[in-house]
């Protein structure tokens, strides 16, 4: 029987677990079967109809799919809509509309990104238990590259049901059976009659029906969106300038606020030496400390507060870390190589017996990497309104809604504060590349809200803040050696890094507890080389904590790690005098996947037609986020040792590609993160202070040092993988790798090239001298 | 107190003289196309036709865009609302990423276009030094040739 529930009814039921029991009523089948169901049950609001938790349908036949993931440039919204319309059978056009929806609903939750099970295959009660805790938390978070894994399946399900919904919708109005109609472009059809209604005339029937237990999907044969190219949904208002990012919110009454952190992370503020004058500076509102540690001014206008801000003089106390710059640092990831106790992740085969034996040659070396910031280009910023009655509101381009949530709570309870309900608005994003994930600005804006009740309060970091003041991907060495046999292959395979563990130092600021540093995948990842065959391998890590606040960075352990191992790769290749793309096949035997994405990449790049003089190439190849990408790296070095890269090729098997142009555009974006990265970027420490600040100094490539870039997707029966962070990973390697081949040198320390000015903005970039 | 006609209207704003045009657009006009990216003519988030010129607006005090022609992101399209050629150069090479520093990037080529009507790739290294993080380079190289060649036959 058909139920009407109020949209109210609706939340509390989608919110409760008891609300499964509900849906597993009305559709009469077990509990633990309801899993798949989450997020199924619809409700009628006015003139719309929410079929479920993703498909919202109005009168008028528009179709709003709510996607619970960040759209940060990668093109999410777009690939996610694409599964839904496939399934609903309704034309991908501007009917279609996409929002990140504000109600923090268990159908919502990241869990695959928790308990790395793909929801398609889920299954079991301790899946049961960990979807239901996480979806009552409401970790809601986008990263990981694993939007698409985790999302393609249940947005697929919410679409077939709807679907399903709307025959029966159209059965009961016809007086037939529903198995005689079909659904065409947005209508339901009787073929038979001839008689057809629209989905908008349908959906309010529809969305009070029970949803289907297990909705029967188009067959792929049938498929018209998924896996072919379609323009994104975000692109019109793009070009036009429309989008609100979050530094575009504007609100009634609102305040601006600047801030200025201290330039050595740890310090506090003792004084603020000129605290009168920068409180009568023009429509400057409020001068204050937040936690000790951050000056925040408040002003009528962000311009104001940043010309205030940057008046202050400050006195902040001596920290433990004042004497640490970069050599101090090297110093340390050093000693940590050399020293005691690293934690061990995997121990395969006997590698010390095997070095020990000496039965052939072994290569030897020792990779270093720098501190990074992440850059984003829209800066660091959070609205939060806080009322009397102790609810908040925030707007956030955010990753995370939840570290929103708890950072609201923080911030507040700095200023003494209690806040209620939170409600977070995700914003449009200015590109992320996990610095978005933190709680920091939003706490900061909180605490500022909690002193300004009733006005929202915009906080804007300035670029300077940004670069210099921040979170940064950690500084790290490696130390890699390897035994080779008698056919040059590794024997043993014995690799050592030492880095800041990102997951403690993040977890430090976000969570109520600390996790030990040792096991942290995010500095291990990328050491693996589980796809080459090696009878024998130790991956260790050592953690080097130091004063700096680490984030999650693009790829993470992959953005150091691969350039480490895959550049050693090509060492051992050339150390037994085979080429590197060959050595790589041999490893591979027993990986066919890899071995076909690195086979495609040469076949791409020519890699049998010789280079003419002082050009290179150089491959690399990684396995990340369930996805598999080699590259082919093409550079100049002409005589005075400026560098300049000429092509890329990359290969990617991403699994089953559900938008292949959005695929595309994540790898040539990745490709030019990843030269910026591996050629000009670095964040370097003085008495304890980074010395960057802004893009003159932690420079960008531009258009004139950008590549041609050549992609291919390969076609693979693998489920969906991620393709957000594979662009960037092989860069670096491939690069290292080809400079070698061009010039004979092995460069093992990021960035590979000095950035030399030439001009207003005119850069050329050489090779460190030997 | 500062005149000049934005995206064909004109503004009178009450604002002290050395405030950079980008906030005097963003914050009295609520123009919020042109976008903060960097505050030092870094990375061209923030750029404005000036009487046709593609220039930062971060370090551009109000005082000096007295009496001139302002065209922002949200001026390319006509008045109809149809897009420029540039955006729908744009929307046919799917550029755009997040989307943040594309204002400046329109706004630039369509400077660079008003100049050079066929621009070779040398021509858009030298004129085009806007960043983007996200690293759309090779998709704005193509855009602006498409949008030449569509003004060629236009
Ligand atoms: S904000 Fe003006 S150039 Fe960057
Ligand atoms: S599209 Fe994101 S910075 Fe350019």
């Amino acid at each position: 029987m058909p139920r009407l529930l109020s949209r109210r009814t609706f939340l509390l039921t989608g919110a409760a677990i008891g609300g499964t029991a509900l849906v597993a009523a009305v559709g009469g089948v077990g509990y633990l079967a309801t899993v798949d169901v989450e997020g199924l049950l619809g409700f009628v609001d006015g003139d719309h109809a929410a079929l479920n938790a993703f498909v919202t349908i109005g009168e008028d036949g528009r179709v709003v799919v709510n996607v619970p993931r960040t759209e940060m440039g990668q093109g999410i919204h777009t690939g996610l809509a694409m599964v839904v319309a496939e399934e609903l059978d309704i034309p991908f056009d501007d009917r279609i509309s996409v929002v990140f929806p504000t109600e923090p609903l268990p159908a919502y939750a990241n869990w695959f990104n928790v308990l790395g099970v793909r929801p398609e295959y889920a299954s079991g009660p301790a899946v049961w238990l960990g979807r239901r805790i996480l979806g009552q938390l409401g970790f809601i978070s986008t990263g990981a590259s694993g939007s698409t894994m985790a999302m393609w399946h249940p947005m697929r399900v919410a679409g077939a049901a709807a679907r399903q919904m709307l025959l029966a919708a159209g059965a009961a109005r016809m007086g037939v059976p529903a198995d005689q109609l079909t659904t065409v472009e947005g209508f339901v059809r009787h073929e038979a009659s001839g008689r057809a209604f629209s989905y908008g005339e349908l959906a309010r029937e529809a969305a009070v029906l029970p949803p289907p237990q297990n909705p029967s999907f188009k067959p792929e044969s049938e498929w018209r969106l998924i896996g072919r190219s379609q323009p994104r949904v975000d692109l019109p208002a793009k070009v036009r300038g429309e989008p609100v990012f979050g530094i575009d919110v504007t609100l009634p009454n609102m305040l601006h606020a600047a801030i200025v952190h201290a330039p050595v992370f740890g310090a506090m503020v003792a004084g603020i030496r000129n605290l009168a004058m920068v409180r009568a500076e023009p429509g400057v509102l409020d001068v204050v400390v937040i936690n000790d540690r951050q000056v925040a001014v408040v002003a009528s206008t962000w311009w104001q507060a940043d010309f205030a801000t940057r008046q202050l003089d400050i006195e902040w106390t001596p920290t433990d870390a004042d004497d640490v710059d970069s050599a101090v640092m090297t110093g340390r990831l050093e000693a940590g190589l050399a020293g005691e106790a690293p934690h061990t992740y995997l121990d395969e085969g006997d590698v010390e017996a095997v070095f020990a034996g000496g039965a052939g040659p072994v290569v030897e070396a020792q990779y270093a990497a720098p501190f990074l910031a992440h850059a984003c280009m829209e800066p660091m910023n959070a609205t939060v309104l806080i009322r009397s009655d102790g609810t908040a509101e925030a707007w956030v381009p955010t990753q995370s809604p939840i570290a929103v949530r708890q950072g609201v709570q923080r911030g507040a309870g700095w200023a003494d504060v209690q806040v209620g309900s939170v409600t977070c608005n995700v914003t449009m994003n200015g590109g992320a590349f996990g610095r978005r994930s933190d709680q920091d600005v939003v706490a900061q804006a909180a605490f500022l809200a909690a002193r300004h009740r009733g006005r929202p309060i915009k906080v804007i970091w300035s670029r300077e803040e940004d670069i210099g003041r921040g979170l940064f991907r950690s500084q790290a060495a490696a130390q890699l050696r390897i035994a080779l046999g008698r056919d040059g292959q590794p024997l043993a395979y014995d690799a050592l890094v030492a880095a800041q563990s990102a997951m403690q130092s993040i977890a430090s600021r976000n969570l109520p507890f600390t996790p030990s540093p040792d096991g942290d995948m995010l500095t291990a990842e990328g050491l693996d080389k589980g796809h080459y065959t090696i009878p024998s391998r130790r991956l260790r890590s050592k953690n080097v904590p130091s004063h700096m606040p680490i984030g999650f960075w693009r790829s993470n352990g992959f953005s150091f790690n691969t350039f480490f191992t895959e550049s050693f790769v090509d060492e051992c290749a050339h150390a037994t005098g085979t080429d590197p793309l060959a050595y790589r096949r041999a490893l591979l035997r027993d990986s066919p996947r890899h071995l076909a994405v690195l086979n495609r990449v040469a076949e791409m790049a020519a890699w049998d037609t010789p280079m003419p003089p002082v050009r290179g190439r150089g491959v690399a190849i990684e396995d990340c986020y369930r996805s598999v990408v080699a590259q082919v790296v093409e550079v100049s070095v002409v005589a005075d040792g400026e560098l300049r890269v000429d092509r890329v090729f990359c290969a990617i098997d991403v699994g089953m590609v559900i938008n292949p142009d959005a695929v595309i555009a994540q790898m040539e974006g990745g490709i030019i993160f990843g030269l910026t990265t591996a050629l000009m970027s670095s964040i370097t420490l003085e008495a304890g202070a980074v010395q960057e600040s802004n893009f003159h100094d932690f420079p960008m490539l531009r258009i004139a040092d950008s590549p041609e870039i050549i992609v291919d997707i390969i076609r693979s029966d693998e489920p969906p993988g991620g393709a957000g962070e594979p662009g960037i990973v092989p860069v670096a390697a491939a690069l290292a790798n080809a400079i070698y081949d061009a010039t004979g040198r092995r460069l093992r320390s990021l960035p590979l090239a000095i950035t030399q000015t030439t001009g207003e903005r005119r850069t050329r970039r050489v090779l460190p001298a030997a | 107190m500062v005149r000049f006609i934005v995206n064909g209207m004109s503004a009178d704003i009450d604002v002290p003289n050395d405030k950079p045009l980008l906030w005097a657009l963003r914050d009295e006009l609520g123009l919020l196309g042109p976008k903060y990216g960097c505050g030092v003519a870094q990375c061209g988030a923030c750029r404005v036709l000036i009487d046709g010129v593609s220039t930062p607006s971060c370090v551009t005090p109000c005082a000096d865009a007295e009496g001139t022609s302002i065209v922002t992101v949200e001026g390319l399209a006509g008045p109809d609302g149809a897009l420029s050629i540039v955006q729908q150069a744009w929307i046919d090479e799917q550029v755009p990423q997040c989307g943040f520093c594309q204002p400046g990037f329109l706004v630039a080529a369509t400077a660079l276009l008003e100049r050079v009507p066929e621009p070779t790739d040398a021509d858009i290294d030298a004129s085009i030094t806007n960043i983007c993080r996200c690293g759309t380079y090779p998709r704005i190289r193509r855009a602006i040739h498409r949008a030449a060649a569509s003004r060629a036959r236009s």
